[in-house]
């Protein structure tokens, strides 16, 4: 029996910036793994070290301590970049270049043919939304459009697993709508896919799961399901009949007293009719019902405020 | 190691050495420098090929060897300035390559300067119905590459250490004072106590001589000299690989450990 090597696996990653009295501890104690296949979101605000991060597993960076492995490789290995494709957060591609003899650069160092690269170069380009722009100089580029070359150089040799630094960065609305597409595709046909970004809600739509860094450590990691489950709050204003106690079925979600009233708050969609149908039937007066989702944005800035608060 | 890469590292410096045009600029102002000083009147025709010759192979040198410097010792800078490094590196590409691919295509850029400059040397030479001493002359060709390999080396290497300005700058002193540097420590040698004489030797290893691998007065002076001996040119090649590689490693050494 095989045992499937994860894509990404980080132990104990610590990441230090300068020397002596200067030294600043950028990433303190980071690990987590990226099955194959999975699509995981790594999201934090500026100077979480998510890039840091980012660098260690590329071998830009060296860890402090720590071991970090790509596809089981030591990170920084040629073997370890081998069946990766990697976008930079912020990167300029030769100016003198043009967008194909970029991409066969790219593509050559990736081991790909001469013919490899004729065949595929048109189409990528076509995918990226750079179709026929194949012999414009990229000094001629506009930011957006050399974000979609980054994108084109990380795809063009169909690598098993795509590590982005912000994602849609420098993209319009269209341009990240392309990237989703091109992403949806690749996250079908199995690709691994690990991104950083801003945009919470495109992590909440391509992701199966999410790493939450905060200066430099992990606040949480969950898969998309469970981070969303306690997001949906179903919210029941009621009072007991004769102010008898609630059913004892109700203690197990957020049940506070509320004045005369009680106040009980269900994350689960499927638990909130049972539980209406509960309350009714104990003959408790329902005053108000109300619902509300958080957005995985909300969500965040809650566990980051929380982390920031003084103990 | 797989050639195929560092090729392709080399193929871009080159695209970009070509594609600047700056190379075309240097060239087109040392042309228009030796042609000014060709107009000067008071030589014979004899002279005058000898005066063009001289003049015309000092300031090649010197332009290609200024080129060279500045071609390598910008190469990583720029790099890490614009950040092109990141997709780069994130190929399955290793560093050494990468470096080694820096360097091949630094020389190709200077032998693509040279090969100009060498077109309007052996054309003004024609021109003044002067001769060219083939042997030595091509001689005096690949021993030029050698300093030019030494001085993109260490290019490399101050890189590492210096911010580009700084680099630049040492770089350049070094090559425009190899030569007064070689004759002013032969001159103060004697004179020098034993503490002395044993920095002057130090230094007199640790620098290369770049003077050894100058043929341009031979070139000049053709008539008096004979082409080197092959066992000469072997002893200055190995000369010339050896301080290339010695400050390539250097470059090495700390490329391979830099945090990007």
């Amino acid at each position: 029996m095989s045992v499937s090597v994860p894509v990404l696996e980080v132990e104990g990653l610590v990441v230090e910036y300068g020397k002596g009295a200067r030294r600043v501890r950028a990433v303190d104690g980071v690990s987590f793994r990226v099955e194959p296949g999975e699509c995981v979101g790594f999201i934090g605000a500026n100077g979480a070290g998510k890039s840091t991060t980012m660098k260690v597993l590329m071998g830009f960076l060296f860890p402090a301590a720590g071991t970090v492995r790509v596809f089981g490789h030591k990170a920084g290995t040629v073997e370890s970049r081998q069946r990766i494709g990697y976008l930079p957060e912020v990167a300029l591609y030769y100016p003198f270049m043009k967008a194909r003899e970029l991409l066969e650069l790219y593509g050559g160092l990736s081991g790909l043919s001469r013919a490899q690269l004729r065949e595929r170069i048109p189409g990528l380009l076509a995918r990226v939304g750079l179709g026929g722009k194949e012999n414009v100089l990229l000094r001629e580029f506009s930011k957006g459009m050399q974000q979609r070359l980054g994108i084109a150089q990380a795809l063009i040799a169909e690598p098993d697993a795509l590590i982005f630094d912000e994602l849609s960065s420098g993209l319009d609305p269209l341009g990240r709508y392309d990237l989703r597409q091109v992403l949806l595709d690749l996250k079908q046909k199995g690709t691994t896919i690990f991104f950083s970004s801003h945009e919470l809600t495109e992590v909440e739509s391509l992701c199966d799961r999410i790493v939450m860094i905060h200066k430099g450590r992990v606040l949480k990691q969950a898969s998309v399901g469970e981070l969303m489950k306690p997001l949906n709050q179903f919210e029941v204003l009621f009072a007991t009949a004769n102010g008898h106690e609630p059913p004892e079925e109700m203690r197990a979600h957020d049940l506070r007293r509320d004045g005369d009233l009680w106040r009980l708050l269900v994350n689960d969609v499927q638990e909130y009719p049972r539980m209406l149908t509960t309350l009714t039937a104990s003959g408790a007066d329902i005053r108000r019902t109300a619902s509300r989702t958080l957005s995985l944005e909300d969500y965040f800035i809650e566990l980051v405020r929380d982390a920031e608060a003084p103990r | 190691m797989n050639p195929y890469p560092v090729w392709l590292v080399a193929h871009s410096v080159l695209l970009e050495a070509i594609r600047r045009r700056e190379i075309y600029a240097i060239v087109l102002v040392a042309t228009l420098l030796i042609a000014a000083l060709m107009t000067v009147d008071f030589f014979q025709l004899e002279g005058l090929t000898k005066f063009y010759r001289e003049v015309a192979l000092s300031i090649m040198s010197a332009a290609t060897g200024l080129t060279v410097i500045v071609l390598a010792a910008r190469q990583l800078p720029r790099e890490f300035e614009t950040r092109t490094i990141y997709p780069l590196l994130a190929k399955p590409i290793g560093r050494l390559p990468f470096l080694l691919g820096k360097l091949l295509g630094t020389m190709l850029a200077a032998a693509f300067c040279f090969a100009l400059f060498m077109g309007v040397y052996i054309l003004g030479t024609l021109y003044l119905r002067g001769e060219i001493p083939w042997g030595l002359f091509v001689q005096y060709v690949y021993l030029q590459f050698l300093l030019l390999l030494i001085l993109a080396a260490l290019g490399f290497w101050l890189s590492m250490l210096l911010n580009l300005d700084a680099a630049i700058t040492i770089g350049a002193i070094f090559f425009l004072f190899a030569s007064q540097f070689t004759t002013m420590t032969s001159y103060i040698y004697d004179y020098t106590g034993p503490l002395g004489q044993k920095a002057i030797l130090a230094l007199t290893y640790a620098i290369p001589q770049l003077t050894l691998l100058d043929l341009s007065e031979k070139a000049v002076h053709a008539q008096f000299w004979e082409p080197l001996s092959l066992r000469t040119m072997v002893e200055l090649t190995f000369y010339g690989l050896f301080y290339a590689a010695v400050y390539f490693g250097l470059a090495m050494a700390w490329f391979r450990r830099r945090p990007l």
